[in-house]
């Protein structure tokens, strides 16, 4: 299961039956009167054909290793999800200041607290700026 | 003489004091934006893009341009002085890199900037007499005519960008699925938004592109954990004569290869760039010394590249239908304004249309006489570490999407394909195809429908226009050279072994 190839056909695969499946829910119709569901219908087929057609092929040609690292994805989502419900619940520098503190974890930089202080104090400055000067609407305090 | 009449009119538009500023500040931003690692001109639009939304509109679409051209130099100076190639770049990691090893990185960066220069100029000529005339011929399409054409512009941005028909036609079905997110024009029933509110609308473009660029590429950089050591050597920027005459032959071929395959479906700086390179290679006086730091590798590569990022307008403006990612990105924006690029952009908005592309010109000024004597102040943007620099590109990718709507759930949306860019990137999918499947996708439906709608059910319709049906032919031979090729490889990639299994 390692195959880089055969997954990523799994993958358009899985992707194809989501959208299709879900497109019997609208109604189909004729080619000549279309209903909502016909498009996506055909555009998942082409796609699951596609993830079938990359399965096949996977057999053919030289393996590739799937390599993948899920630290770093994990912790920038977390750091951005934070930073929104942050800003949706108390105000955006707070939101700001966990963005940094918790991405900054991401990475072979060693850590360090008073960087990340500068680096939040840098972005709230251009956040202040962006506000006044560029009138974007942040709700910043 | 219209021609010359229109651009004059352009340029009127283009000088005025506040236009000439976006076009700077375009230009700078882009550069500076461009230079960092894993930005290219993608990302760095998506980025920029917010900067743009308080000012009017034939100014932020100048400076948008000029973001863009700007982005793209910005990509070539750090391939030549780091060789950290860009989807935009790699072509001037080659020669460009081994002209800096040499110690001839103010020649090289000389070179790169006269070229585009010369690459734009001619992309301008061609733009400003082509666009009008292909923006009449469009309007002889009908629905089934730009179904062919946006099948092909699939086709050919799979191939380009990601080298495999298979993976770049998959991922660009899978935008036009996403583009179905929302809600259907014709109907008005609501596709697949899961009975969320704000996906009713359907997804915005920015929160794909900043999530599968932005976010992406800023794991990608933290995955790999490389440290770019900053370029520290000398810049002598000045050439002598004879230098300076080799770069004109082959920058003028580089500009006409760029223009042409600018305006093909698919086309856009990277095909063109590789096209000038190979020319260059067999046409050049001094084709012997190419690959190892030679000017005319430079040269032909940097005009081709900035011709073709112009001349792709064309097919933009003329006929509605973006050829590229970087284009399809574009032509949101456009729609974020409040105008419809095609056949009705330069009779509707002549003030727009020429005075973006005097714009262009007057960019390429900026970027010649700031950029080319600035570039070592700007490289000291390397000095800057990553781990100071990612956390602000997150924010970056945070207040984009936000402030498109001033919603911060759209924000959760970019996050969501932060994830999907990343474990496409690691399937060795290419995401790049999939921008423009998102765009298109909408368009193509609508197209096909109307199609379906007028031959009443039939495909013949397809193939029974002359339009559409060249357009399909072409298509075809395509895929079935594709496949007959790959039938080939991997017929030779088994002779080999049978007699190796039965020894």
């Amino acid at each position: 299961m390692k195959n880089l190839n055969f997954v990523s056909g799994l993958f358009l695969m899985a992707i194809a039956l989501v959208f299709g499946l879900v497109s019997f829910q609208y109604k189909i119709g004729q080619f000549s009167r279309a209903g909502p569901g016909l498009f996506p219908l055909l555009v998942s087929s082409l796609v699951f054909l596609i993830g079938v057609a990359t399965m096949v092929r996977s057999r053919f040609i030289a393996p590739v290793p799937l390599n993948y690292n899920l630290r770093n994805i994990v912790l920038v989502l977390l750091g951005i999800c934070g930073f929104t419900l942050l800003s949706q619940y108390i105000n955006m520098i707070v939101g700001i200041v966990f963005l940094v503190f918790c991405s900054s974890f991401a990475g072979i930089a060693p850590y360090s607290v008073v960087r990340n202080l500068k680096i939040s104090a840098g972005l709230i400055a251009i956040a202040l700026a962006f506000q006044h000067l560029l009138g974007l609407n942040l709700p910043l305090y | 003489m219209e021609v010359l009449h229109n651009l004059a009119f352009g340029f009127s538009h283009a000088l005025t004091l506040q236009n000439l500023m976006y076009c700077a500040i375009g230009c700078t931003v882009g550069t500076l934006v461009g230079l960092l690692p894993g930005l290219g001109p993608l990302s760095t639009i998506s980025l920029l893009l917010p900067l743009t939304y308080s000012i009017p509109t034939a100014g932020s679409l100048i400076m948008l341009a000029g973001i863009y051209y700007g982005a793209q130099y910005g990509d070539s100076v750090s391939a030549i002085t780091m060789k950290i190639p860009h989807a935009s770049s790699i072509v001037a990691c080659i020669d460009g890199y081994q002209m800096t090893l040499k110690g001839q990185t103010g020649l090289a960066l000389f070179t790169a900037g006269v070229s585009s220069f010369i690459g734009g100029t001619v992309a301008i000529v061609v733009l400003s007499t082509l666009a009008p005339t292909l923006g009449e011929v469009a309007f002889l399409f009908g629905p089934a005519d730009y179904c062919a054409l946006m099948m092909l512009g699939f086709v050919c941005v799979s191939f380009v960008t990601t080298g495999s028909l298979l993976n770049g036609l998959a991922m660009s079905m899978v935008g036009v699925l996403l583009g179905m997110v929302g809600t259907d024009v014709n109907s008005g029933v609501q596709r697949y938004t899961m009975n969320l509110p704000f996906l009713a609308d359907g997804i915005g473009v920015i929160s794909i592109a900043l999530g599968c660029f932005g976010i992406t590429e800023v794991v990608k950089n933290l995955d790999s954990g490389s440290q770019h050591s900053p370029f520290n050597g000398k810049i002598n920027l000045i050439p002598t004569w004879p230098e300076f005459k080799r770069i004109i032959p082959s920058a003028l071929r580089g500009s006409v290869v760029g223009s042409l395959l600018g305006i093909l479906p698919g086309g856009g700086p990277t095909i063109a760039q590789f096209a000038a390179y190979a020319i260059d290679k067999k046409f050049s006086k001094f084709k012997h010394e190419i690959g190892s730091g030679a000017i005319e590798g430079v040269a032909g590569q940097a005009a081709a590249d900035e011709a073709a990022a112009r001349t792709s307008f064309i097919p933009l403006m003329a006929i509605g239908i973006p050829e590229n990612a970087v284009m399809a990105l574009m032509m949101a924006a456009f729609i974020v304004k409040g105008i419809q690029p095609g056949p009705n952009m330069i009779a509707t908005h002549p003030d727009l249309f020429w005075g973006l592309v005097a714009s262009m010109w007057v960019g390429n000024c900026f970027l010649l006489v700031l950029n080319v004597p600035l570039v070592r102040y700007w490289l000291s943007v390397f000095k800057i570490p990553f781990s100071v620099l990612f956390p602000a590109i997150l924010f970056f990718c945070c207040i984009g999407t936000y402030s498109i709507n001033n919603n911060l759930e759209d924000v959760y949306i970019t996050a969501v394909f932060g994830f999907i860019g990343y474990a496409f990137l690691r399937l060795g999918l290419e995401a790049a195809p999939l921008i423009l499947g998102f765009i298109l996708g909408p368009m193509l439906e609508e197209n096909f429908r109307r199609a379906m709608l007028l031959s009443r059910g039939s495909f013949g319709t397809f193939v029974n226009r002359p339009i559409s049906g060249t357009l399909f032919v072409l298509i075809a031979v395509f895929i079935t050279w594709q496949l007959v090729s790959f039938f080939l490889k991997s017929r030779k990639a088994t002779l080999p072994l049978t007699p190796a299994t039965v020894e």
